[in-house]
């Protein structure tokens, strides 16, 4: 029964999935700090995540290298996400759920829409920051970009680890998330630290933008919307208040969406997004918190 | 009191002489004195905005038309409509043109599926539906159910046909492997590859699809790889065939690529070398019935060095796009079309003409080509060239083929 | 006094807008009727969704799969079955009120921001969904009416004569929309002021404060989802008969997004806003394209457009017609 599983296949299928959970994994580690920081799940994440590609392949044709590029649209998204949060949430704060719903899904139609006006829609590519030349090891290829991708969603985890723990502005981060209104009290200028939330998720977005065009070898406008709800499925099964789980959330749902693809005929290629589907349900319905998230008393 | 009968009398005259004067006889929508009004759908943005210049392309070409004094003293307004390729909006983008802006014809639509959507309605009110951009053989094939629909480019079955004869031919021991666009268009293609094959249709080891709306192709690739297939059919359009080099290369995979028509266009090949080098792409074959601006091979040809024309003075975008040129033909064959349709044009005539067509002269596509309609023959482009793709240019090779 | 003033300010708001309902075809063209008809829809899966997320609190990001379910319960019946497509309005309103009662029920488990995650994962899976059943849904390529079943459109012809008057098919669609419309609006009405109101309101304001009182929570969950459900499959029906064809790209997240939005703007938990949602949703794209058709701009406007008004005006236009309303009211009923 064993000899009968093509191990090859079944590896080669499992690293094409963890590739794919790889480039997911920074989107859902921008959803999971806004959401840890201000509860708030950014339906536009993804588009934000896209105009930060746009940028960076503008200040590459005009002449800059990929490194500039890449560190001067970090700053840029990042000085982006302040801004849109001070202007654009900030009137909304304290208003409920649905509300702040409602405005990030117009957000959504905002960025998108600037970034149909501003760039025209034709095929752009934005070069490398890894190398794609196979490498075989027992017969199962991946890349350099494979494992880039996945390093530096790991290394991006670990950043924000010592941010939260070794720094001042990152324990007001983590008081603001958790208890608002006693931050407040405290002293804590809780409205620029949902603002840093949001710029520092925004920083994160460009990056995913900046790894996943290049993967997906060339983009458009259209960049990031298939990966949205994979990156909201991945966030979900690692804990939406998790960086950590995050990615391995993400990795895993690659592994689970490639997998069931693969070796279950019906689902196949056409029921990869259903799958993901069934997983936020699931996860949501059995155990909200993820993987890796701590169970929350229910505020009445 | 007779002068009230007198007044009312000349009132109701003049009536009567204005309504005879303003037009004798039904008159034709979209048709005046001076203009004539067509309109179609394009998907201008969304998933397939990279074919908007199929009808950018054919618009640059009536403004030079026109410059020139247009068809029987008549400038042609062609009207664009965004259906972001969705076919509800293309229903309703093509009730606008009819209903609101009055189109004498729908024009150079885009889609297969968007232009099924809209078929039933335009033959119901017996609107033309010309020359649609799609290579779905129905267009051409079931002209009797649907009178009032042309299509314009060879039909992908044909296109299909051509790959699967010429494996069959040369390279008998093939092991193919198709990734396919999981919809009409797609469908088509693999239907025609297998009816080419014939007997040989058991070369074709694995087929795997897509849906536009996926981020990508990898999973497919790595299936058709592990089918240990040598030869890979590419029925995908443009981001998806870029995909498929990537992910082959990535996968330490370099079978022979066959890429269909409407993915082979040289900024799209472009990219797909760029990313993965020459190897990767070199030896890809397609077909080919248009001239492609970028090949030098035509840096001198008549018809080239108009499109250049009217692509830098009638406000064309990125001329190095083929489907520039594609847009360009069928806007041609439109004007010759109307020529014959006679000096006051009518819905009847313009199809009468659509469906006799002979021309030899359309400056864009291979030479040899011609464009031809007759009352059983639906196809105006049925004729095509293998050609191969090596150091960045795409070289045909090969005899004509009349596809059908 | 107060109570006849202001029922006769109510009798008069409706009789003005049965009016203005009854004559609106004859005051714009043929095209305009069919774009009002297309609001249409919006506003009878804007009030089933009202129900749902304003009085019982419950976020659907996922009413656009449920249209879906309708839509194509009618393209189903009339291409495959040969049904008159008018006819099959009830039950499209029916399938998609059982998946409704179905969603309802993981729902319990579920509120606030989860609740809306897995709706929006359940509405951007329906496209995928429904082209794994080609045979039913006809696939990518979706279902028309035109190609397969041209004899079961309603004033294929052009003209449609009903009780010996005849008009045409555009204006038809319209009454036939809007009195829907209407009947819904009455229904929701009815519910909203009767018991089940009550019960909704009570868990929208406090689930365990509802439970605590009595209230059978999972009972009151899928009830709300099940009939905002029949709403919803209305519309689909009624969006199917409209545009003669069905296809998996008619019915994206887009939709979904586009019903909640229409409910926000329109204001939720009140019903006089939501003509305004619905007016809302189906215009501003139109408008935003005559300020430019230049790409991306009509997209920007309508975002902005949504953004402005949440800031503004947070709960949409109900509860503006409520304030202004409250000072005419205070005014007639106190005295000098």
């Amino acid at each position: 029964m064993l000899l009968a599983i093509d191990w090859t296949q079944l590896a080669q299928q499992t690293v094409i999935g963890l590739s794919a959970g790889g480039l997911w994994a920074l989107l859902a580690l921008a959803i999971v700090l806004i959401y840890r920081s201000t509860g708030v799940i950014n339906f536009a994440q993804g588009e934000m995540a896209m105009f930060s590609t746009f940028i960076a392949w503008s200040l590459i044709n005009h002449g800059l290298s990929y490194w500039e590029a890449f560190f001067l649209t970090l700053a840029i998204s990042f000085a982006g996400g302040i801004a849109i949060e001070r202007v654009v949430i900030r009137p909304v704060e304290r208003a409920p759920v649905l509300t702040i719903v409602i405005v990030t899904l117009g957000l959504f139609f905002v960025v998108d829409g600037a970034a149909r006006w501003i760039w025209s829609s034709e095929t752009r590519t934005l070069p490398n920051a890894f190398s794609t030349r196979p490498i075989t090891i027992a017969g199962v290829a991946f890349s350099i970009q494979d494992l880039g991708n996945i390093a530096v969603s790991l290394g991006v985890v670990a950043l924000l680890a010592l941010l939260f723990r070794f720094t001042k502005v990152g324990l007001a981060l983590r008081a603001t998330a958790g208890n608002p209104e006693e931050s407040r009290l405290l002293g804590i200028r809780v409205s620029w630290m949902l603002a840093l939330g949001w710029g520092l998720a925004a920083a994160m977005g460009a990056v995913s933008g900046m790894l996943t065009a290049p993967a997906l070898a060339s983009f458009d406008q259209n960049l990031m919307q298939p990966v949205l709800l994979y990156a909201l499925a991945g966030a979900v099964l690692g804990g939406l208040e998790s960086p950590f789980g995050a990615v391995v959330g993400s990795l895993l749902l690659g592994v689970f969406v490639n997998l069931t693809g693969t070796y279950v005929d019906w689902i196949g290629t056409d029921l990869r997004v259903p799958v993901a589907f069934a997983v936020i349900l699931g996860v949501l319905l059995v155990k909200p918190t993820g993987l890796f998230g701590r169970p929350s008393a229910r505020r009445v | 009191m007779s002068r009230v009968l007198h007044l009312s009398a000349a009132l109701l005259g003049a009536l009567a002489l204005a309504a005879v004067a303003s037009g004798g006889g039904t008159s034709t929508p979209g048709v005046t004195a001076n203009e004539i009004v067509i309109g179609g759908t394009v998907p201008l943005t969304g998933v397939a905005s990279a074919y908007r210049t199929v009808g950018l392309g054919a618009a640059a070409y009536f403004r030079y038309v026109n410059a020139h004094g247009g068809v029987n003293h008549r400038k042609i307004r062609y009207i664009i409509k965004d259906d972001q390729y969705d076919p509800a909006q293309t229903m309703d983008k093509t009730r606008e043109l009819v209903e609101q802006d009055h189109v004498f014809a729908i024009f150079n639509s885009l889609g297969t599926e968007q232009n099924q959507a809209t078929r039933g309605y335009l033959n119901a009110i017996k609107v033309p539906q010309l020359f649609i951009a799609s290579g779905d053989t129905t267009w051409g094939r079931d002209y009797k159910q649907f009178p009032w629909t042309i299509g314009y480019q060879p039909n992908y079955r044909a296109e299909g046909t051509i790959y699967g004869r010429y494996i069959a031919k040369t390279a008998p021991k093939s092991r193919i492997g198709v990734l396919y666009q999981n919809d009409d268009y797609g469908k088509d293609l693999l239907a025609g590859l297998r009816r080419g094959l014939g007997k040989k249709a058991k070369l074709i080891v694995s087929t795997q699809n897509y849906d536009v709306t996926d981020p990508n192709d990898q999973a497919q690739i790595a299936k058709l790889k592990a089918a240990k297939a040598n030869t890979l059919m590419l029925f995908s359009t443009p981001k998806f065939t870029i995909q498929a080099y990537a992910y082959s290369r990535q996968l330490g995979w370099r079978p022979k690529v066959y890429v269909n028509a409407v993915s082979s266009a040289s900024n799209v090949m472009g990219i797909a070398t760029l990313g993965n080098g020459k190897k990767q792409t070199d030896g890809t074959i397609s077909i080919v019935f248009i001239k492609d601006p970028t090949d030098p091979r035509w840096a001198k040809d008549r018809g080239i060095k108009l499109y250049r024309t009217v692509m830098k003075r009638y406000k064309g975008t990125n001329p190095s796009d083929v489907y520039n040129a594609y847009g360009m033909s069928v806007a041609h064959t439109f004007v010759e079309a109307l020529k014959k349709a006679g000096k006051n044009p009518t819905r009847d005539s313009i199809m009468r003409a659509a469906t006799h067509l002979n021309i030899h002269n359309d400056p864009f596509v291979l030479p040899g080509i011609v464009v031809r309609t007759t009352p059983t023959d639906h196809f105006p482009l049925d004729q095509a060239r293998l050609e191969r793709y090596h150091n960045g240019r795409w070289l045909s090779f090969g005899g004509m083929f009349r596809v059908r | 006094m107060k109570r006849s003033l202001g029922i006769g300010l109510w009798a008069l708001a409706v009789v003005a807008g049965l009016a203005v309902f009854l004559l609106m075809p004859h005051l714009v063209s043929d095209f305009h009727s069919r774009d009002l008809a297309s609001a249409g829809v919006f506003f009878i899966a804007i009030v089933g969704l009202n129900l749902l997320t304003g009085y019982t609190g419950q976020i659907s990001l996922g009413h656009g799969a449920l249209m879906a379910i309708g839509g194509y319960t009618t393209a189903a019946l009339v291409v495959h079955e040969h049904w008159r497509d008018v006819w099959t309005i009830p039950l499209a309103g029916i399938a998609a009120g059982v998946v409704g009662f179905l969603i309802g029920l993981p729902a319990l488990r579920l509120s606030g921001l989860y609740l809306a995650l897995a709706t929006f994962g359940f509405a951007v899976a329906m496209p995928s969904l429904l082209k794994k059943f080609p045979g039913l849904t006809g696939g990518s390529q979706g279902l028309s009416f035109f190609e397969s079943a041209p004899t079961q459109i309603t004033g294929v012809s052009g003209q449609v004569t009903i009780f010996g008057h005849s008009m045409t098919q555009a204006h038809f669609l319209y009454y036939l929309t809007w009195s829907i419309g209407i009947v819904g609006f009455a229904i929701a009405w009815l519910i909203v002021r009767g018991g089940f109101g009550r019960v909704f309101r009570s868990v929208r304001d406090s689930e365990i404060a509802a439970v605590s009182s009595g209230v059978n929570l999972a009972r009151t969950k899928t009830v709300a989802f099940a009939i905002s459900g029949v709403y919803a499959g209305v519309a689909g029906a009624l969006l199917a008969i409209q545009d003669d064809i069905v296809s998996p790209l008619s019915f994206t997240v887009l939709l979904s997004i586009t019903i909640l939005v229409g409910a926000v703007v329109g204001g939720l938990g009140s019903l006089p806003g939501l003509v305004f949602g619905a007016l809302f949703v189906q215009y501003l794209p139109t408008i935003s394209t005559h300020v430019s058709t230049r790409a991306g701009v009509p997209d920007f406007v309508y975002g902005a457009a949504i953004i402005l008004v949440m800031i503004l005006l947070p709960t949409g236009a109900g509860g503006l017609l409520r304030r202004l309303a409250r000072p005419l009211t205070t005014r007639l009923y106190t005295r000098p």
